[in-house]
């Protein structure tokens, strides 16, 4: 597949070469014991997945009072981390797929890294809702199966859309990390000494043997699915800002949401990556791979979405105001100067004035510095999840039902607990998956010494 | 529920009486056939609840446990499962008789529904009324007999009590007294006076903690005779309230109130209605409904109102040069009034102190009010005197040795009498006392013996009403928890050791009865307890020598408090006296005006708390004479400044539910100022404590919620209404050829009483949640009456709302249910699917009404309920589903049920969902929409009916008309400022 990839030295050491890149990465995978920094982080993520594991239990047995919903606000943390951990993915499948088709040459050293990062978060989004229910056990009815009694589920209901989309959403997410790293557990396959990792990998390779009509046909499938999966992500979070834009509610009945909520993703979504790479690239010692062109590259991105975002956040306020309904501009003003308001503009800072920071190349290059704005991103990417979600339910049409929304303790429990879980699953993936896309980069190495 | 499904039954023996039902009985349960045919009526309650009254009662009693169950072989006739049967009875408050017929389903009360040939019911029930049928089940009413603190037998009370009698006839029945509260029971009475024939050194005193000495006092004066005041609204154009408590607690307030509101539904009378004046220290119903409202210390209250005797001749004329607040808004009030002489009416409520009671008479008597709005008759109550004198006079004797014999029969004075009686200690002097009540409580804590005693749907009694009716009382069920009643005890101190009510009063009865009926007495006796009422036992009226110069004697001017703080004690609106602390519902209801449950507090003006610095939940001591009271302040719109008002009747002890729950107002209440207490100091204790409200926000906040105008406005364009409507949707409407149910509610002639909410919670199994739950924002009533503020805080315009579910046509909660559990219906019912629900919970973000319910946790297994008490039309909601307002959806299809068996059509008012029928104001009416005949239709033509948030074009089937005042145009002050059309509308947030 013809790559028109940069030629620029700096997206790749000059000492990396196919062999060293190769043994490099599947040695990570294949070392008998992994390293103290691993074992720390995975404890401690298992500490947080056991939260989440009590959580769970506590929920399901006691009930859904545990948690701080009430009427008005029947939803609370749950959907408002279900938007942010969807959002979370989505940035990865946008970094992983949507720049696969623009043919960036920063992407492929990365794209492992984000797809690991979507496929470790999209459980905690799917998780989020089904939790929520208040009979979690018959989350099933919303599927359209043929059942005895003949009830289908309301296709009307934007919540049905969503749980459509979530589904196909993470069903198409694993068969396009697996399409994409099989390649790699097939050198992976090759390089293992032992004759557990040998039949461990041999069977996840699928006799991958190299062949031409092999690779092909893998480029063929990997592009068309990238092709499908960049629109998809943009409907699939569209979708999930129906939820609210669909909602007769002050604050949420705006057309605004699917787009905003896109937006949203791409700067969250590229923040994550952006502090998990560095984690790999500290953590696995590929400095080579993982130059400062790629974190460079993420940082635009993430300005770029930022901004984005400050526009959408004028138009949050520019519709209420601007419009004639007294409910809907009584809510943005408790939302923006009541109860919530140090949230609301911690958020707008966080998300939107401190990544202008970006725009110093200085900035850019500085690891530490894109951690703790990458970090500020995400929080505040909560925050405003978390405002828009209550806020609008707690200054609702009636002023005789006007409520507030207090969390408690088992709301930050599954918070806690789902960042567990993803961390669980993104050390897992760190332990035994290639986290370097072997084929790809091995790509960029061969344009360079074409080139 | 239709009026000719109902069956009554007139005495338990005409059900046995059916060879059917004889020979069931034979078959199934041999060993009772003696005991039917011996029609002993004791022995066949116990009858009925082990053979007949199914599992539910039957497993109540001791005996039962000992005998063998046979289930129906052959189902006995005329108990249908799934069918209500209605038998007539009465609750009691303050011993005042409402009637009631209590639904039975197979046996079991159910639900109570106002006596509509009841004159202090009409039809109507109030909440207390209603939660009277979970008092009758509470696990936690008192159960056991207990004698000097071990648990005995009531052969063992009836042993000990009759050798006391042979001791008291030695000595006279010197020693002996006897505590009740306010008895109207002929058969009571009559049991009592024979006591004192037989102990002529007996004493009875009677106490009610709320008791209206001062009406009374007043009537003596004005009247020169004892005498009750009944009022005739309907005649009533213009009415002067003074803290009135007339369509809110005095007896007969729901018929007051039936009349009340039909004088003020412009839209039916023709473009006429009443207009009210309101002068008042802490809000009443009345008040919020009045036209022309003000605040007024109680000290300003008497000078306006020797103010408005001055003016209309009713006082000496210097009364009316005086200095007095607002005497621009009095002079307007009373060449009004002048102007309405024999149809106005002036009302003092029962705190008002007597100097009020006889001003009003006064002004009543120079208006010519007496004999046209208000009517004497003879006192109701058997003893009618001073309850504050005779509970002193007994505590004075005790504490004088003077007592040896107390028996305290259903009331609670260790718990509510003045605290400077000290009686609890000088109850311990008494050598013997006993306790007969409910719960176990403060009183029978103190006694030497307490007994359980029966609920007034457990006795055979009987009672008065505010109007002299006497209702004799059936029990409805055996007793639950081996009760006794107050005729019982007094019957073995008359000699009788194996008392039996039943026949006590069937033989006073024979006696009593009317000297026409005693010779087909059995059909007298029948024909009572089937409608309920004895037939023409109403009071006659009394003609009295109005005394207009009662007045004169009359101190000069209340002196103005300046400044200092006043106490008012005033009665709960859901724990009235303390008597109903304990039941679920009536702890969980909010409040009409501080939407408070759970808790009383403190209220107090805002103002006034701003001066002392206070805010709502925090909490002060207040120091009323000697005794220190710690409460929580609400800041109460409305309320008189200087005021504070504790409500009474919380702060309870003993095993009931409400055992902890708020303050205990008694505990300042001193005999020598039982309403109004100067406040010697009030001290900001630095603590808080958090009050359970279920109001969010207090005014409409630039939404269109209440539609307001006044009459004028009504009458001048009644092409141009007060509301207009929004534009149709683009789409054609789907069509109801059929049926359409649907809902109007009067906003002029809510009340807020708050009867439908619980009405409806009695129907619809609506559990309770608890004070925790109700904070967290959990409430669950499917209906709940919001209140509404406009104008300035300290005199606000107040606007009632109920608020069940629209039902709307285009409802934003079906499109986003995503598993179809919540569907419309082709009659126009928003249905509720439960078994479908997975709890999404985006139908109750997306109802504009905010009328959805969910269950957080399994509230209703978490009640504290016997199981029979549910009913069992309606599905017991579990878990993680939501629930609302199904329109009573189980009553309108018994309805239809019957019209298909039948083949005819559904009359208009057939139907009626449970808060209908248990509106004293007729606010709510239901039915089909389609039938233009239909009361609803009609209504929903009145110009002024509006969709609430009709610009979300929703198409609610649930609809109401605006609010129309009636202001005297001669009050242009600013004391009711912007008295315009869109004064709720004005409000805005920021």
């Amino acid at each position: 597949m013809a790559m028109t990839l940069t030629n620029d030295a700096r997206v790749i050491a000059p000492e990396v070469t196919l062999t060293t890149l190769s043994e490099d990465v599947s040695s990570r995978v294949l070392m008998k014991r992994a390293p103290l920094w691993w074992w720390c982080g995975f404890g401690i993520s298992l500490a947080l997945l056991m939260v989440l594991i009590i959580q769970m239990a506590v929920l399901f047995i006691v009930g859904i009072g545990v948690w701080g919903v009430e009427i008005p606000v029947a939803w609370g943390f749950a959907i408002a981390e279900y938007v942010w951990w969807i959002a979370l993915a989505s940035g990865g499948t946008i970094v992983s797929a949507l720049f696969f088709l623009t043919r960036s040459p920063w992407r492929s050293a990365t794209n492992r890294i984000a797809e690991s990062m979507l496929l470790s978060a999209a459980p905690c989004a799917g998780l989020m809702p089904i939790m929520h229910l208040g009979r979690p056990g018959f989350f099933y009815w919303l599927f359209p199966y043929s059942s005895v009694m003949g009830v289908w589920p309301q296709m009307r209901s934007p919540l049905l859309w969503d749980f459509v989309c979530l589904l196909c959403y993470i069903l198409m997410s694993i068969m396009y990390y697996y399409a994409g790293i099989l390649p790699d557990l097939a050198t992976v396959r090759d390089l293992a000494t032992t004759r557990s990792k040998k039949i461990f990998y041999g069977i996840l390779a699928l006799g991958w043997r190299g062949s031409v009509a092999e690779w092909r046909n893998q480029r063929i499938v990997y592009a068309i699915m990238s092709a499908i999966m960049a629109p998809m992500v943009v409907s699939v979070h569209s979708v999930v800002g129906l939820d609210y834009a669909g909602g007769l509610t002050p604050g949420w009945h705006d057309t605004q949401f699917p787009p905003y909520f896109f937006f949203g993703a791409i700067v969250s979504g590229t923040a994550v990556i952006i502090m998990l790479t560095i984690l790999v690239r500290w953590g696995y010692s590929l400095q080579n791979v993982l130059t400062e062109y790629h974190f460079n590259a993420m940082a635009k991105v993430m300005l770029v979405g930022s901004l984005m975002l400050a526009y959408a956040y004028v138009w949050e306020a520019f519709g209420p105001l601007y419009g004639s309904d007294v409910a809907a501009r009584t809510e943005f003003f408790h939302r923006a100067f009541g109860f919530t308001a140090p949230v609301f503009w911690s958020e707008k800072i966080l998300t939107v004035v401190v990544p202008q920071l970006l725009w110093l190349p200085a900035v850019r290059r500085n690891q530490l510095l894109l951690v703790l704005i990458s970090a500020g991103v995400v929080v505040g990417m909560w925050q405003e999840r978390f405002v828009f979600t209550t806020s609008s339910l707690e200054h609702n049409y009636i002023p005789s039902y006007w409520g507030h929304f207090f969390p408690t303790l088992w709301d930050w429990a599954a918070l806690a607990g789902t960042i567990g879980l993803f961390l669980t699953m993104f050390f897992l993936f760190l332990r035994f998956a290639p986290i370097i896309s072997l084929a790809e980069v091995r790509e960029v190495i061969e344009e360079r010494r074409a080139g | 529920m239709t009026q000719s499904a109902r069956t009554y039954w007139r005495t338990l023996e005409e059900l046995a009486e059916t060879p059917e039902f004889v020979a069931a009985v034979e078959r199934q349960a041999p060993r009772f056939r003696d005991i039917v045919h011996a029609f002993d009526r004791r022995r066949f309650l116990q009858l009925m609840a082990a053979s007949v009254a199914l599992g539910g009662l039957s497993g109540c009693g001791p005996e039962a446990d000992q005998r063998q169950l046979l289930p129906y072989v052959e189902q006995p006739e005329n108990i249908v499962p799934g069918r209500n049967r209605y038998y007539a009875g009465a609750t009691l408050q303050d011993g005042y008789a409402t009637g009631v017929l209590v639904a039975h389903q197979m046996a079991r009360p159910i639900k109570v529904e106002g006596n509509p040939d009841h004159p202090a019911s009409l039809g109507a029930a109030s909440a207390t009324m209603q939660a009277s049928i979970l008092e009758l089940y509470d696990p936690r009413r008192a159960q056991t007999l207990f004698g000097d603190g071990r648990i005995a037998t009531w052969q063992g009370f009836v042993g000990v009590l009759h050798g006391r009698r042979e001791r008291l006839m030695a000595s006279n029945g010197e020693g002996l007294r006897i505590l009740t509260g306010a008895v109207t029971s002929p058969s009571l009475a009559a049991q009592l006076a024979k006591l004192q024939q037989q102990f002529p050194g007996m004493r009875w005193h009677q106490w009610e903690p709320l008791h209206r000495d001062n009406e009374a006092a007043s009537a003596l004066r004005s009247f020169g005779q004892s005498a009750d005041r009944i009022f005739d609204l309907s005649k009533a154009d213009r009415i002067f309230a003074i803290e009135s408590d007339l369509i809110s607690a005095t007896p007969g307030w729901l018929a007051y109130a039936q009349q009340f509101a039909a004088a003020r539904r412009p839209a039916e009378t023709g473009g006429t209605m009443s207009r009210v004046y309101a002068i008042e220290s802490t809000p009443t119903l009345m008040g919020a409904k009045a036209d022309h409202r003000l605040a007024m210390r109680p000290d300003e209250i008497i000078s306006a109102l020797r103010h408005l005797a001055g003016l209309l001749g009713a006082g000496p004329q210097q009364w009316a040069q005086e200095e007095t607040a607002q005497a621009a808004w009095l002079k307007a009030a009373a060449d009004d009034l002048a102007a309405h002489k024999g149809r106005a009416l002036l009302h003092a409520g029962r705190a008002q102190p007597v100097e009020a009671h006889l001003l009003t008479d006064a002004i009543n008597i120079a208006l010519g009010a007496v004999g046209q709005t208000v009517k004497l008759i003879a006192p109701v109550e058997a003893m009618s005197g001073s309850k504050l004198r005779s509970i002193s006079e007994l505590a004075e004797d005790m504490a004088a040795g003077k007592v040896d014999t107390l028996l305290i029969l259903g009331t609670n004075p260790v718990y509510s009498a003045p605290v400077d009686l000290d009686f609890v200690e000088r109850l311990r002097l008494v050598p013997f006392s006993a306790c007969l009540a409910l719960y176990e409580d403060e009183t029978s804590a103190a006694c030497k013996w307490r007994i359980p005693a029966t609920h007034d749907y457990e006795a055979w009694s009987d009672a008065r009403a505010f109007d002299g009716t006497i209702t004799i009382q059936q029990p409805q069920a055996r007793p639950l928890y081996g009760g006794h009643a107050a005729q019982e005890i007094l019957s073995v101190l008359l000699g009788d050791p194996t008392p039996d009510p039943y026949t006590l009063l069937r033989n006073f009865w024979q006696e009593y009865a009317p000297q026409e009926k005693r010779e087909d007495f059995e059909d007298f006796w029948h024909k009572a307890l089937q409608v309920g009422i004895v037939a023409d036992s109403a009071s006659d009226i009394v003609q009295v020598q109005s005394r207009p110069d009662a007045i004169a004697e009359l101190p000069s001017g209340a002196a103005p408090s300046n400044g200092t703080l006043q106490a008012l004690f005033r009665p709960d609106d859901g724990n009235w006296d303390g008597r109903y602390a304990h039941n679920p519902w009536l702890l969980e209801m909010p409040r009409p005006f501080t939407r408070l449950t759970w808790d009383n507090a403190a209220l107090i003006a805002p103002n006034t708390a701003e001066r002392l610095g206070l805010k709502t939940e925090d909490v002060v001591e207040i120091t009323v004479e000697k005794t220190k009271l710690k409460a929580p302040i609400f800041l109460l719109p409305g309320q008189a400044p200087d005021c504070i008002t504790l409500p009474t009747g919380w702060g309870r002890s003993g095993g009931g539910l409400g055992t902890g729950s708020g303050f205990n107002a008694y505990a300042a209440r001193n005999s020598g100022s039982p309403w109004i207490a100067q406040i010697a100091a009030i001290r900001k204790t630095g603590e808080t404590y958090r009050l359970a409200t279920t109001q969010g926000q207090d005014r409409v906040l630039g939404r269109d919620l209440i539609r307001e105008g006044d009459l004028d406005q009504f009458n001048s364009h009644p092409d141009k209404p007060l509301t207009q409507k929004k534009a149709d949707s683009l789409y054609e409407p789907f069509q109801y050829p059929g049926r359409a149910w649907a809902m109007q509610i009067d906003l002029n002639s809510c009340i807020g009483c708050q009867a439908c909410t619980i009405a409806c919670q009695a129907e619809n199994n609506v559990p309770i949640v608890g004070k925790d739950q109700v904070l967290a924002g959990r409430v669950m009533h499917w209906l709940r009456v919001d209140r509404y503020y406009s104008g300035p805080a300290d005199e606000p315009d107040i606007a009632f709302e109920p608020m069940p579910c629209m039902h709307c046509e285009q409802a934003p909660c079906e499109v986003v249910c995503p598993v179809h559990a919540t569907v419309h219906d082709h009659e126009g019912l928003n249905l509720m699917v439960y078994n479908r629900c997975v709890g999404t919970r985006f139908c109750s973000n997306n109802c504009p009404y905010k009328v959805r319910r969910f269950n957080f946790y399994a509230f209703a297994a978490q009640n504290e309920r016997r199981p029979e008490s549910w009913n069992p039309e309606v599905t017991v909601r579990g878990r993680g589903v939501m629930e609302k307002c199904t329109y009573c959806i189980q009553r309108i299809r018994t309805t239809q049920i019957d019209a298909a068996k039948e083949d005819r059509d559904i009359f208009d008012g057939e139907v009626m969902t449970a808060c209908q029928q248990s509106c004293p104001t007729q606010a709510i009416i239901f039915g089909d929409r389609n039938n233009r005949d239909s009361a609803v239709a009609k209504r929903k033509a009145w110009p002024i009916d509006y969709d609430l948030l009709d610009d979300l074009n929703t198409k609610p089937r649930t609809t109401y008309s605006a609010l129309v005042r009636n202001p005297n145009p001669a009050i242009t002050t600013n004391t009711r400022p912007g008295n315009k059309a869109s004064n709720h509308g004005d409000d805005t947030d920021e």
